[in-house]
């Protein structure tokens, strides 16, 4: 009975054909590593709040009155309404944690060199989309933190030469943020992660066509390869057992930790709370715009610092394959570039004074350096490294590197 | 705007500051059903009389266990499920104490320091060598000592009013978030579930890998 529904169904739409490409035929290499899993986990994530945002949705109310209470409403009155809100809460550092740690790998291993461009473009756009929705849904619970980062951050467009004004205004639908504002975020909160859903879906078509990279930084022969299904399948659920008990533990016994103490207070206009502090996985690019002394410059560099990854795969100059696996001043850089990073964010999180100033502005030129310096570095790290020789493994996998024509052979419909 | 940043930026640093300077009291919070039953009524005797506790209404007091004619003291011709309003209207008190005294309902997680920052204020006044009353915690703060704490040296008088203090504190900590006992107790099922469940992918795992042939 079965079979003749699945007959049916493939003599109109390929269902058979996509289970078996896609998943218990689709080759994946053999050697990946857990590092592997946090794709598969920010699909889960996203899923997650999805979810989770539809049902808060529910009892949620866009309105500057009602919108506090609404939020108090689910956290004490609807069933298991504390729960949803938690999650969705915690899903939102989550989901950072998790691209953030996917977007590292991928820097590693470079796996945004040819033919993967694209994967790392459309994942820099889900990270902005990630970014703004995160930002906007930070307005809805309308407490203090809420409603001051809603003002600080889109005042920024404000340094937009001769329209400034305009499009500060244009964001809001008011002069300050309001009312207007609040309703527009809620809706675009909403819309924006279903685009992003619809680009996870090109992402993996994308992943579908170059296949995974892999730790040693070339395509592996066909015997290197196993099917998805079952065994990446087992090690993603795996993976996700061993993040949903982390993510549980702060669900269930520190669900305030991603939540500012100020943002219990409901929204006041006419009070600025004592600290503006964006949240964390903002700190970064908040530090490097309070680092540069001119208010225009410090929004440009913070814009820079978000969209700069997306050189990368022009920048790295290299032939050498496999990232920081097989190349030691990369892999240095890259240990910098991480430190460096966790030292912004906290310089971001600290009152601008004392050392922190220059240390802040230190650590903006080390940031930006990385990626400046990193075409003519990368060439001369190639040229000393066949200087001194290249080790019998490296030489092993350039020679079993296919040539870059025929690369494409592998992709296919999907 | 620039100057808002500015403004921002000065506040960051003030209150890092003044932060820097304080140390709160730690206090043990309580969760049995006695102990906030008893910070309940204190909350509704001494704190209603100026505060709201608008998330909080008087089926919950009851619920707690505080008894029966009390709450219907309290409530009056009310019914049981009406919030719970200040004593004294807003405007009133802001007329009388200079600012309006903020609902209580969700205090407990609306202050840094949280528990620790209501115990704290609310035993941190003294009286200052001119014979006004000041506060520790929050110096400059409108309200009144209202447990009247200032001056007071007996030790049972003092351990009388740290009781009561870790009961009023208690309670708030309990109606900021009602159902963190059940949260707790459900997540000790969720994360016992999930390790059992992520130990058993380990071994599934395992036994479909060694499927694969060793390269
Ligand atoms: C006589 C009126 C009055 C009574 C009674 C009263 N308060 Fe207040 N309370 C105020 C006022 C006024 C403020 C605002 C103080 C300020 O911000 O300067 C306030 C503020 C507070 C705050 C917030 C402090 C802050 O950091 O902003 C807390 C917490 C508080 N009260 C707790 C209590 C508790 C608990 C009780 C009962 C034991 C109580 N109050 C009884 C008038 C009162």
């Amino acid at each position: 009975m079965a079979s003749r529904i699945i007959g049916w169904i493939d003599q109109r739409f390929p269902l058979t054909h996509i289970v078996k490409h896609e998943l218990t035929d689709y080759p994946t290499p053999r050697n990946l590593s857990y590092w592997w899993n946090f794709g598969f986990l920010a699909g889960f994530v996203l899923v997650l709040q999805i979810a989770t945002g539809i049902f808060l949705a529910m009892y949620y109310k866009p309105d500057v009155n009602m919108a506090f209470d609404s939020v108090q409403h689910i956290m004490r009155d609807v069933n298991y309404g504390w729960l949803l809100r938690y999650i969705h809460s915690t899903g939102a550092s989550a989901f950072f944690v998790v691209i953030y740690v996917h977007m590292a790998r991928t820097l590693y291993y470079a796996s945004y060199h040819k033919p993967r461009e694209l994967m790392w473009w459309t994942g820099q756009v889900l990270m902005l989309m990630i970014m703004a929705t995160a930002f906007m849904g930070y307005l809805l619970p309308w407490g203090q933190m809420s409603y001051w980062g809603a003002q600080v951050i889109t005042n920024l467009f404000g340094v937009t030469p001769f329209m400034g004004d305009k499009i500060v205004m244009w964001l809001r639908g008011d002069f300050s943020v309001g009312d207007a504002t609040l309703t527009r975020f809620f809706s675009l909160h909403y819309l924006i992660p279903f685009l992003i859903f619809a680009v996870v879906g090109i992402h993996l078509v994308a992943l579908h066509t170059v296949k995974s990279s892999n730790p040693s930084g070339i395509s592996l022969a066909d015997k290197d390869n196993i099917p998805f299904h079952p065994y990446f399948t087992i090690k993603d659920l795996f993976g996700l057992g061993v993040y949903l008990i982390i993510f549980c533990t702060f669900v269930f016994f520190f669900p305030g930790t991603f939540i500012e103490a100020a943002n219990n207070i409901p929204a006041n206009p006419l009070m600025t709370p004592p600290h503006i502090e964006p949240e964390w996985y903002f700190l970064p690019f908040y530090a490097i715009l309070r680092s540069i002394p001119d208010m225009l410059g410090g929004v440009v560099a913070m814009g820079l610092s978000v969209v700069i990854f997306a050189i990368l795969p022009f920048a790295d100059r290299t032939n050498i394959p496999g990232g920081a696996r097989h190349r030691p001043v990369y892999r240095a850089v890259f240990f910098v570039f991480i430190a460096d990073v966790f030292l912004l964010g906290y310089v971001g999180s600290q009152p601008p004074s004392g050392a922190l100033v220059p240390i802040g502005q230190v650590a903006t030129l080390i940031y930006f350096a990385t990626f400046f310096l990193l075409p003519p570095t990368s060439k001369l790290e190639e040229r000393w490294m066949r200087a001194r020789g290249l080790s019998p493994q490296l030489m092993a996998l350039f020679d079993q590197r296919p040539p870059r024509e025929k690369m494409s052979h592998k992709g296919g419909a999907v | 705007m620039k100057r808002l940043i500015i403004f921002a930026f000065c506040w960051l640093a003030c209150s890092a500051w003044g932060e820097a300077e304080v140390q709160l009291n730690k206090v043990e919070v309580a969760t049995d059903l006695p102990t906030l039953a008893r910070g309940a009524e204190t909350v509704m005797t001494v704190c209603n009389g100026c505060h709201s506790l608008k998330y909080i209404h008087f089926r919950e007091l009851a619920k707690l266990g505080v008894e029966k004619d009390k709450v219907d003291g309290w409530r009056g011709s009310n019914p049981m499920g009406t919030a719970i309003a200040s004593q004294m209207p807003a405007d009133a008190a802001a007329a009388s104490f200079g600012k309006a005294p903020p609902d209580l309902s969700l205090m407990a997680k609306a202050r840094e320091g949280e528990a620790n920052y209501i115990y704290s204020y609310l035993l941190g006044y003294y009286t200052a060598p001119d014979g006004t009353t000041g506060n520790h915690y929050y110096p400059p703060t409108k309200m009144p000592d209202v447990l009247a704490v200032a001056g007071v040296t007996d030790p049972a008088q003092l351990a009388e009013l740290n009781k009561k203090a870790r009961e009023v504190t208690s309670f708030l900590v309990w109606a900021a978030d009602p159902h963190a006992q059940e949260r707790k107790s459900l997540g000790l099922y969720v994360l016992g579930y999930l390790l059992v469940f992520t130990t058993m992918m380990y071994f599934l795992k395992g036994r479909i890998w060694a499927t694969l042939e060793k390269v």
